[in-house]
């Protein structure tokens, strides 16, 4: 076991290098001058230049040739590939050019909200998602059945920033029972362990603050929930359906096992295996920042964040949440292949 | 024992079935699904609309504008105030939102097809390619070509390094070499050994008219180069090298994928659809092997290798047509998912530029209006955006069941 | 004595998208305690469905067991409630199938399996069901029994999964043991072995065994007695030895007649019955063999000719024509 999951993280080093270039040469291929957004149309072309070498932004990009002509191999080496690599092993992210604040700072501020959103989001999906999927694949054909595999299409068909607008709609503007946006109202405040807000305040006994998060971040936790419950209501039902038929079950029920043991005890744990998978991809997904939620509802996570720089090309943003991200996507998948192989004891002798 | 001449009917009359073709099976299965009815009613709907009205209902985005009619409710009747009938209400520019939204069917529908078809394109034959060379061996004209371009590929790095177009030049002959001459050396140590100093030749002495140390780089690149070419690079090695590209790109999330690309491409609903395009690439690319593998282990394979068939004609005549239902379903499920995607797009600003009528786009214009109490702009584009995709996504769904080989009699 | 096993008009029909299946037609027989029937027909002629149907296993729907009565110990299993059927599975009347590997749930270990049957009919603890699952497995013949128990099936080869499966059918000492094609998944030495097992327990254990197959030369070594399956009907059944000595009905005689001799001539061509088996989805009316029958007449296809006794209990044949049809017995 222990093997197998050394092998596997291996295998995701080339991976990650791989990324790590891909976000390099992406924002540096993206026009726009960095300097000039800073500066403003009109600055002069020597402050622009002085900004520019500050930023490191007037070495070559990966190697300089003409350094390596005149014989000087030091030069050679110093690009911004290079030294943006040295820097990364030495988990540097630099400096917003914006705001001069460095990144790694912003990043703990506004993950942990990211972090809880996600987290509640796919918690509900799944309390919701997967009873669902299982009474469908018992109940096949039935009412019940088609009733909610329409409703989780609709779910998966829905679009978040819609669905996150009409909640607004409903519960912030007509009925005026939920705020409509950021995280905590004015006046609040909760200690910061975890930055979780919801867990903070449990564990500091601030009750009032509790009640507070909780009406921020049910809203969007809902409308971020609806596409993963769907999908998970869907592929619960499904791989049960799948091993429903399979001959196991039929021994299982010519041993006298009656139908509630046969579904939990034999098929779940088999049926698990392509729901775990589905469940860890929509985490990924969820954890790597939902733009649209975000803006909606004021949420202060990384997605807005890494958009802003996006455009705003913030180089040092982009690259230090880009790589978060991709690294938290290709954590969960590991994470998933490990649970797999857990589940699944095939696997893990192979 | 007395024997009895058999009768005149014959004896196969009992056991024959009527005959069904697979599609026609298909076909009969999706239309009695509720759902995929329900499906595909939504879809003709939405594509009819959406044609109907770019060709016959005349719409210039740029001339829409009227102060007056901002933000008013929806009207079904003539009033003194309002002189026209609006549906669905107008929005901040006082533009008429119904014949937007019929409108804006179009441009999804075009968002869509483009988008999705980029992605099946090059997905679609990646995911062939690398499904049939993981199994197949090449020809040799297939290594060949794969040598020759691998050479291409090293002797650009060379090439940039030394400012030289020759190393390009020599690399790409050198990998077709490589490819022609597999059988030329017998022992791996003496391949190694000729390319690798070829290769330092080739690149090292033209690099020396630019420079020494230049010239020490791209020799021990050319050295590289060459031990690689030796190797017998095969089917197997590039498909791997074709499928970890892929992981790469899809160790980004979608949007943010988009996202980028859109920044770098410039804003635009063309821009928009490539960039969707390309998300989508490594999914079919993925999906396309998956199923080739599946289908490449089975006997009418074998049987047509046997019989002496060439690779091209294995790839369309067999593997292709057998391919097709889960791409299908991909495919129309795709569908719905560009559709959603250029809505997002369009709901950040990127995509459709502004006046043009989409109805990520009209979103993002009024929401900000919500507050004030203007649902009717928030909803109706809204809506549109999740029937069209709630319809391709019965009929993806139905197109499954129907497809699935598991139920067939 | 009375029979432990009485069958009576069973007749299972499924209900698809394009028909209704007659799958079992009006089954009748018995069995007695002790006893080793076998159950032999080609693929689709109802041999597993009938069983599938006496410990009402049949998916319903799309079954539906439509008639009939299943007597075993004084109870007549199809009128039981789920509830009630399942104390009888496992403990009464055991069933074991044809693919040892996905009849055998991949996720847990052998142990556990057999330890969840044990557990689920008897009065044990864990501890005492772990020993007795390990004397189990040494029961059927499995090297290292004790220490085998927490491994998953994948780790078992072909036979020794089928051992285990055995093993796990036996756990509870039922009444009747149903095999279904148990050996029809595995090489032919491998079957051999099996079969020795199936005789050594049942001497051992004085178990009645029902064995289904389609394999003529498994069931001669094994069986007291056979029952015949054609369309879902059974056309000839009796003691062994009537059988293939004195074979009445013309389906068996084909199928006798298809199977290679050693001491056929070199050069003998294999006879093989013309036509194929009749569409459950359309049975003619009349016997069901009637279409490639070279002894049928008119009667044969107007009705359905029902099994008459040749030999009280010990033969009986379903064949209009039985009388002129001299027995084929062995060359």
């Amino acid at each position: 076991m222990t093997r197998y999951i050394i092998r596997r993280i291996i295998s995701v080093i080339p991976t990650l290098i791989g990324v790590t270039f891909v976000i390099f040469m992406f924002q540096r291929l993206i026009p726009g001058d960095p300097a000039i957004a800073m500066l403003g149309e009109h600055a002069t072309d020597e402050s622009i230049e002085r900004i520019r070498e500050q930023l490191g932004l007037n070495r070559p990009l990966f190697l300089d040739r003409d350094a390596l002509a005149d014989g000087d191999m030091n030069a050679f080496f110093d690009s911004q590939y290079i030294n943006y690599m040295g820097r990364l092993s030495r988990l540097d992210l630099g400096d917003s050019i914006h705001r001069r604040i460095p990144v790694l700072e912003t990043l703990k501020l506004r993950f942990p909200a990211t972090v809880e959103l996600s987290l509640l989001s796919i918690i509900i999906a799944v309390m919701i998602g997967v009873p669902v999927g299982i009474l469908s694949a018992s109940r096949r054909n039935s009412l019940i059945d088609s009733v909610s595999m329409v409703a989780s299409l609709v779910g998966v068909s829905m679009p978040i920033f819609w669905l996150g607008l009409m909640e607004i709609m409903l519960f912030a503007v007509i009925l005026k029972w939920l705020p409509a946006g950021a995280r905590l109202s004015t006046g609040f405040e909760i200690e910061g362990i975890t930055n979780l807000y919801l867990i903070d305040s449990l564990i500091t006994g601030n009750w009032a603050g509790f009640k507070d998060s909780l009406s921020h971040i049910i809203m969007p936790a809902v409308a971020l929930a609806t596409i993963p419950m769907g999908i998970i209501a869907r592929m619960t039902r499904s791989s049960m359906l799948d091993v429903l038929q399979e001959d196991y079950i039929r021994t299982a029920r010519a041993k006298g096992l009656g139908g509630r043991l046969v579904l939990y005890r034999h098929a779940l744990k088999n049926a698990a295996l392509p729901v775990v998978t589905i469940i860890g991809l929509q985490a990924g997904t969820l954890l790597a920042g939902a733009v649209l939620t975000e803006t909606i509802f004021s949420w202060p996570g990384i997605g807005r964040w890494v958009y802003d720089a996006i455009l705003g090309r913030d180089y040092p943003i982009v690259q230090g949440g880009t790589l978060l991200i991709a690294l938290i996507f290709v954590g969960v998948n590991l994470i998933v292949d490990i649970l797999y192989a857990m589940l699944d004891p095939r696997i893990r002798y192979k | 024992m007395a024997q009895i001449n058999p009768e005149e009917f014959t004896v196969t009359d009992f056991a024959v079935r009527e005959h069904r073709s697979l599609w026609g099976d298909a076909w009969r299965r999706l239309i009695s699904s509720n759902t995929a009815r329900l499906g595909m009613f939504i879809v003709v709907l939405f594509v009819f609309s959406a044609t109907f009205s770019h060709y016959f209902w005349e719409y210039e985005p740029k001339k829409d504008l009227d102060y007056s009619l901002k933000l008013k409710a929806p009207n079904l009747v003539v009033t003194e105030e309002i002189p026209s009938i609006h549906p669905f209400g107008t929005d901040k520019l006082g533009r008429d939102i119904f014949r937007r939204v019929v409108h804006g069917g179009w441009n999804s529908l075009r968002v869509g097809i483009v988008a999705v078809g980029i992605s099946l394109f090059f997905g679609g034959i990646i995911g062939l390619l690398t499904g049939f060379y993981e199994t197949f061996t090449m020809t040799t004209i297939e290594r060949i070509v794969l040598f020759g371009i691998t050479g291409l590929l090293f002797g650009m790095l060379s090439s940039w390094i030394a400012n030289q177009i020759i190393q390009l030049v020599m690399f790409t002959i050198l990998g077709l070499a490589a490819g022609i001459f597999v059988e030329f050396l017998p022992s791996k140590m003496q391949r190694a050994l000729f390319f690798g100093v070829f290769g330092m030749a080739v690149s090292g002495i033209p690099a020396l008219f630019v420079g020494p140390t230049v010239a020490l780089i791209c020799g021990i690149l050319g050295l590289m180069s060459g031990l690689m070419l030796s190797l017998a690079l095969d089917g197997r090695f590039f498909s791997n090298v074709m499928m970890r590209i892929m992981d790469m790109i899809l160790s980004f999330p979608g949007y943010l994928l988009a996202i980028a690309i859109v920044a770098f491409l410039g804003p635009g609903l063309g821009k928009g659809m490539i960039a969707i395009g390309v998300v989508g690439i490594p999914v079919y690319a993925r999906l396309t092997r998956s199923a080739v593998l599946s289908v490449v282990n089975k006997e009418y394979i074998l049987a047509a290798q046997s019989v002496g068939e060439s690779h091209g004609r294995i790839i369309f005549r067999h593997i292709t047509p057998n391919i097709l239902s889960p791409i299908i379903v991909q495919t129309t499920m795709g569908l719905a998912n560009a559709i959603l995607s250029a809505a997002a797009l369009g709901f950040l600003g990127l995509g459709a530029i502004p006046p043009e009528p989409e109805w990520g786009a009209m979103l993002g214009d009024s929401y900000r209006y919500l507050t004030s109490g203007a649902w009717w702009a928030v909803l109706y584009p809204g809506l549109a955006i999740m029937l069209s995709v709630l319809g391709f996504n019965l009929l993806g769904d139905g197109l499954r069941d129907a497809l699935d080989p598991k139920l067939r009699t | 004595m009375t029979p432990l096993l009485e069958i009576k008009n069973l007749k299972t029909r499924f209900y698809t998208q394009d028909g209704v299946v007659r799958a079992v037609n009006d089954v009748s027989y018995t069995m007695d305690s002790g006893e080793i029937l076998g159950v032999v027909g080609e693929s689709g002629c109802g041999k597993s469905v009938h069983a599938l149907s006496m410990m009402q296993l049949i998916p319903d729907p799309p079954g539906k067991i439509t008639n009939g009565e299943v007597w075993l110990d004084g109870q007549d299993l199809l009128t039981l409630s789920e509830e009630q059927m399942q104390k009888v599975r496992g403990r009464d009347i055991a069933m074991i199938f044809q693919d040892p590997m996905t009849s055998l749930n991949p996720v847990y270990t052998v142990g556990y399996q057999i330890v969840e049957a044990l557990l689920l009919h008897n009065d044990m603890t864990k501890s005492e069901a772990k020993d007795r699952a390990g004397e189990l497995l040494e029961l059927v013949g499995i090297p290292g029994a004790k220490d085998r128990l927490d491994d998953y099936p994948h780790q078992f080869s072909g036979g020794m999964r089928q051992r285990a499966m055995i093993a796990m059918g036996l756990s509870c000492e039922p009444k009747l043991l149903i095999a279904d094609e148990p050996t029809t998944a595995l090489d032919v030495t491998i079957q051999a072995q099996i079969i020795d097992l199936v005789k050594k327990l049942q001497d051992e254990l004085s178990m009645s065994i029902m064995w289904i197959t389609h394999d003529l030369g498994v069931v001669a070594e094994l069986a007291h007695n056979i029952n015949v399956m054609y369309a879902g009907s059974i056309i000839e059944t009796g003691k062994i030895r009537n059988i293939y000595k004195d074979t009445k009905h013309p389906y068996t005689i084909g199928l006798l007649g298809s199977l290679p001799r050693l001491d056929d001539a070199p050069g003998t061509e294999l006879v093989s019955i013309p036509g194929l088996p009749p569409d459950l989805l359309a049975l003619p009316e009349g016997c069901p063999f009637a279409a490639r029958c070279e002894y049928r007449i008119e009667q044969c296809l107007v009705e359905t000719p029902p099994l008459e006794e040749i030999d009280g209990k010990d033969h009986a044949v379903a064949c209009w024509r039985w009388e002129e049809i001299a027995g084929i017995g062995s060359k």
